[in-house]
Parts: C-alpha cells; structure tokens; sequence
C-alpha cells in the first residue's frame, strides 16, 4: 500500500503533481473489480413506487395516474422539477427508465 | 459566436474547457459527460431566492469508480478546472445538486451506488455516495437484517453519505449522524485514497467498528469540507428494537417551550428518552393538514390567531413533541411512566400516543421518521407558500429553555418583518438543539424572493451578534456564516485547504472554503 501523506509537500511540489497523475493508481482502486454491479431500476412501477409514489399517493404532490398525461410532458417535468418539485437527473432515473415511468404514470389502469 | 456551453468555469477559457472536457470523456465515455442544457437541467434548479444562473454549471461528470474518480481530479488539476461533488444530490434546501459558484463542474456520484457491506451482527454498513435510504432500506428487509436506518426528511431520494458528510440530522437515538459514522474512503485531490482510522491498515477488520484510529483523528475534516471526495463511507445501524413507543406531547402557548425543554434535557441527557425528539411549532405541522390559503390571504405573514384557529381546526398544539421509546416492553413501561410523571407535572401537557393519534396523518409521520421508515410527508411543507422557494435557517442553541425561547422569538420577529412565517422546529441533541426554520416563499414571485434573500441574510447577521452560530446553509450564504466564525478558524480552514488541494480544484467556496 502507498503512503498517504498530508504534510507540506503538496504546496511545495503541487506544480509537479501533474506530472504524476497518471502514474498514481492506489492498490484500494484494483479491489473494485471484485464488487458486484450497482443499483439499476427493474422497471416503471418501482420507480414510480420508490420515488413518485411517497408525494403523489401522499396528498403532497397532486395526482399524476390515470391522467393521461402526456409522456413529453412528464419527461420535462421530471428532469426540470416544477415549483416545489425538486428535479431528477438522469444519473437518478436514466433515460430509458424514465421513459418506462412515464408510460406507467400516462397509461390508464383498465378499469373493471 | 455563442458557446457551446451554458457556462464555463471562473478563468477557464473555452479553449481550454474543450480540451479538459475531451479528457473526461476518454476517462468516462461521451455519454457520462454532460454539456447540453438539456442534460444540465436538473442541476440547475435550486430552492434558493437567488438567480439559478448564478450556480448554472458548466458540465456534469457521472463517475462510478474510484479509478475514474482518481484520473478526474488529475484533468482537473491539469486544466484548473473546479468540480463540485455531489451524491444523491438532494441537498434540497441548501443547493441541491447545483455548485456553489457558477461553471463548476459537477462530480455527480449517484451512480457510484453499491452497497458493499452491512453487517448485521455489528450493526454497520459500507457504502458508495449514490446509494439511497431507499435502496438500503430495501436491502436491508430483503435480506432480513434486523437493523433500522436513521435519516432526514427526505428520506428515500436522499442518501446517507450525503446527508451525514453535511452533518445533517435524523429523529431515531442514531440521530446525530455524524456521531455514528465509522470509516471513510477519500479521494484526495492529488488522486491518492487515503482510508481514515483502522481503514489505513492492510488487512484491518476493524474499519467500521473503531472509528478513532491512531494519531490525529481525519473524519471530521472530510465534513462539510472540500479536502477530499469520499468514495466509500461506514456507519453504524441501529438494532431494531423488540418494541417501540412514538408519541407526541401537546403544549397550547409558545412560551411553554421553557417548561418542554426543561422537561426533557434530563430525560434525554440521562438517556430516558434516547431519540432526537422534536419540538415542533403549529406552523412547521400545519401543512400536512391544512392549506394557508384557507385561513389568511394577501401578503405579510401569517397573524397569531390564524394560527390559532389552525391548531383548533386540526387538533394541533402550539408546540407539538415528537418523542419515542425503544427496547423490551418492561423498559418502556418505566420510562413511560418517568415521562408522563415527568409531563404530567405542570397540567399544561397533552399526551397523546398511537391509540390517540394512529390516525392522525402528522403524527404517523412523524412517528415513521423515527423508526427509520421512508416518507417523504414533510414535503408538505413546500406547499405552505408554494413556488418552490425554501431555505433552511439552521442556527445552534443551548437545551436550555430561556434560550429556546430567546430564539423562536427573535426569528419570528425579523420574518414577520419580511412578511415570512415561523415554520420552525427544535430537534434536541445531547445538551443542543438544531433550531430548525424553513424560510419558506414563492420562488416565482420576485417581491418575495427578495424579501426571502433580505430576510435570511438578517436572520444570520442578527444571530451571528448574539453569539448563535449557524451549523448548516444553503450555497448562496456559506462566505456570510464562515465569517461568522471569526478569522482564525476560517485562516486553519484555508491553511488546510492548500496543504490538501494546493490548485483549488475541489468543491471551492464549500463552507466558505477556497
């Protein structure tokens, strides 16, 4: 393991760091590979229970179900916010998952 | 000719942003390297009464690996391009995933969201800055564990690295977030990876368990900072207990916040009541049950006897205390009755428990976000004014009851002046408490969001002369508090600053920093 050093010596060679970076490569980095993969959506619904659902279910934000809502007009709502609707980048809800949310917000529940 | 970016960093010229943008993407591929103001959009809009242009910034790095992590901060170094780091991005409130200055890249770590460990005989976990409350909460009864998450409000959309890196608060007894993290991993602006306490051992098992170490004790530093860029993070959970007892007790005056918090600084200090409680104002709970609109029109805040007609309308107390108790059911048989005793004693409290209140939408709530379980129905909050206009006026005070009071006074006051209402809450610590105040205001009115910036910057100055420091701020604000805190520890702030990141490539102006 490399040592990690908080002393002086930054200032004093900080013009020389560049010079380095691509040589510095922490063993810590070479333990990533053995992680297994991140977190990805399974599909429109468990977003729209792990996200939307908490405001829109709750009385906070409106309705937004069964609205037939357009599904441009939920893609910009989405990544803009609106008011007090915080935003949701696309490293939180992808755009090809976004575009599965969208479709299970506008599509209507067939009514029996 | 127009540029191709919506904004470029502070003495960076476009030449030269082209070149480190072309080496982002030889590191991350084009498609996790954001230029377009379409794909910026997201990270442009704030809760803040100050032009969103002003923290527009220039582009934004997906990372999800160290190694990656590492070569970046060597481009930015190269091309003394700043980046601001941010994990689920949902500081909402304080920035949210907008940089503080205008141009700065945005490191955004949300898909750099493993879970790598969670221990349940221990009770801890390892995680990446992406991951989400949600996500590990989901984890965690997936798999059985047992154990119970501390987090803020906005629970499942935030994370705990985040969260706790800003020394944010949550209501369980794990509460104070930053008393139970353990470990971290952090990039440091030289590309080193440094591991804090036992993490710097090879072959160490103790990283998560043994917070301090050998030698002068890191974590801190990596809070509220721009030293480094953390990468992995370790905390302790909470056993879930065999029982537990949410409750709320009722006042009807502001001036019974003395008697509250006399009442309950030895009950929390001797560990009776073990959680963050929460002394909430009528106005703080009101939105979950009531709209403004129905009780006061026209500007200017709201008057005490709407206020009033509120708490008579839906059952709410002019202070409303958010407790719990936790363990076996004989453990909670004692200390409820040393806390009803305690209570009980003046005539003026109303206790209410799940038997009362199971229906009552504040205290369920409430009583989830003190079991560690996601909701997002604080947010209603956000509809008492409307027009997405919200700042979190944070300052410390004392557990004591004169100073409490001191303080609710004195915001209301300069709000007043302002023609902003006193949403405000205390979250009691040790021997502190958070004071709590969403300054709330209709963004898209621009009378308002002056009124809104004036307000909050008198707020900070009139507090700061009384000796009442602020622990948290939104981005717009950080040089005003950190000069707050006087000349010398902002001189050691800066001091470190060089030492650790000699080009000002990290997260400049974080707490005031550069």
């Amino acid at each position: 393991m490399k040592e990690t050093r908080l002393g002086g010596a930054f200032v004093v060679f900080g013009f020389m760091l560049v010079i380095f970076f691509p040589a510095i490569n922490h063993a810590w980095s070479a333990q990533e590979e053995k992680l297994s993969a991140g977190f990805a959506w399974k599909d429109g619904a468990e977003i729209y229970a792990k996200i939307c659902a908490y405001c829109h279910e709750a009385q906070v934000g409106p309705p937004i179900r069964n609205r037939e809502l357009p599904i441009s007009y939920i893609r910009t709502i989405v990544r803009n916010g609106n008011r007090a609707m915080p935003s949701f980048r696309s490293s939180e809800i992808d755009d090809e998952s976004l575009t599965k949310l969208a479709d299970f917000i506008s599509k209507t529940e067939a009514q029996h | 000719m127009t540029s191709k970016y919506i904004a470029l960093p502070k003495s960076v010229t476009e030449k030269v942003f082209d070149a480190a943008i072309n080496d982002f993407r030889s590191v991350l591929g084009d498609a996790a390297v954001l230029i377009s103001a379409e794909q910026l959009a997201p990270y442009i809009k704030t809760m803040m009464p100050v032009s969103d242009a002003e923290h527009a910034p220039s582009a934004a790095l997906l990372a999800t690996t160290v190694e990656q992590i590492q070569k970046i901060v060597g481009i930015c170094n190269r091309y003394k391009v700043p980046i601001w780091t941010i994990s689920t991005g949902k500081n909402l409130g304080y920035g949210s995933a907008a940089p503080a200055e205008r141009g700065q890249v945005v490191l955004d770590l949300k898909r750099m969201n493993r879970i790598l460990e969670v221990d349940k005989d221990l009770a801890f976990a390892l995680v990446e800055p992406g991951v989400t409350y949600q996500q590990l909460d989901d984890y965690i009864k997936e798999h059985k564990l047992g154990l119970w998450l501390s987090m803020p409000a906005p629970s499942a959309i935030a994370g705990p690295v985040g969260n706790t890196l800003d020394r944010g608060v949550g209501y369980t007894p794990y509460g104070e977030h930053f008393l139970f993290a353990c470990g971290m991993e952090v990039v440091l602006a030289n590309g080193e990876v440094l591991r804090t306490g036992m993490g710097s051992m090879p072959n160490s098992n103790t990283w998560q368990v043994f917070k301090w170490g050998y030698g002068p004790y890191l974590d801190g530093i990596f809070t509220q900072s721009n030293y480094g860029i953390v990468t992995k993070f370790g905390f302790w959970l909470m056993p879930e207990p065999p029982a537990f007892k949410p409750f709320v007790i009722q006042y009807e005056y502001e001036e019974d916040i003395v008697e509250i918090v006399e009442t309950i600084r030895p009950l929390r200090i001797s560990g009776v009541i073990p959680n963050a409680v929460v002394i909430a104002h009528a106005l703080y709970e009101a939105p979950v049950k009531a709209r403004r609109s129905d009780y006061v029109s026209g500007p200017g805040s709201i008057p005490d006897e709407a206020v009033y007609r509120i708490m008579k309308d839906h059952k709410l107390g002019i202070w409303n205390v958010y407790a719990a108790l936790y363990g076996t059911q004989e453990q909670i048989d004692v200390n409820w009755k040393i806390v009803t005793q305690a209570f009980g004693r003046s005539g003026k409290a109303k206790i209410l428990t799940e038997q009362e209140a199971a229906e009552d939408p504040a205290f369920v709530y409430r009583a989830k976000l003190m079991r560690g379980e996601m909701t997002l129905t604080e947010f209603s909050l956000y509809n008492w004014r409307g027009g997405g206009g919200s700042m979190w006026f944070a300052p410390v005070s004392q557990a004591r009851g004169s100073e409490t009071l001191k303080q609710m006074a004195l915001t209301k006051q300069i709000l007043a002046k302002y023609g902003l209402d006193y949403s405000g809450e205390f979250i009691v610590g040790m021997r502190d408490m958070h004071h709590i105040v969403d300054v709330l205001y209709d963004k898209t009115d621009p009378e308002q969001t002056k009124a809104a910036y004036q307000c909050f910057d008198e707020l900070l100055t009139e507090f700061s002369a009384r000796g009442y420091g602020t622990y948290r701020v939104n981005t717009a604000f950080m040089d005003k508090v950190a000069e707050t805190y006087g000349p010398v520890q902002r001189n050691v702030h800066k001091t470190l600053k060089k030492a650790l990141d000699p080009n000002g490539i990290l997260a400049p102006g974080k707490s005031g920093i550069r």
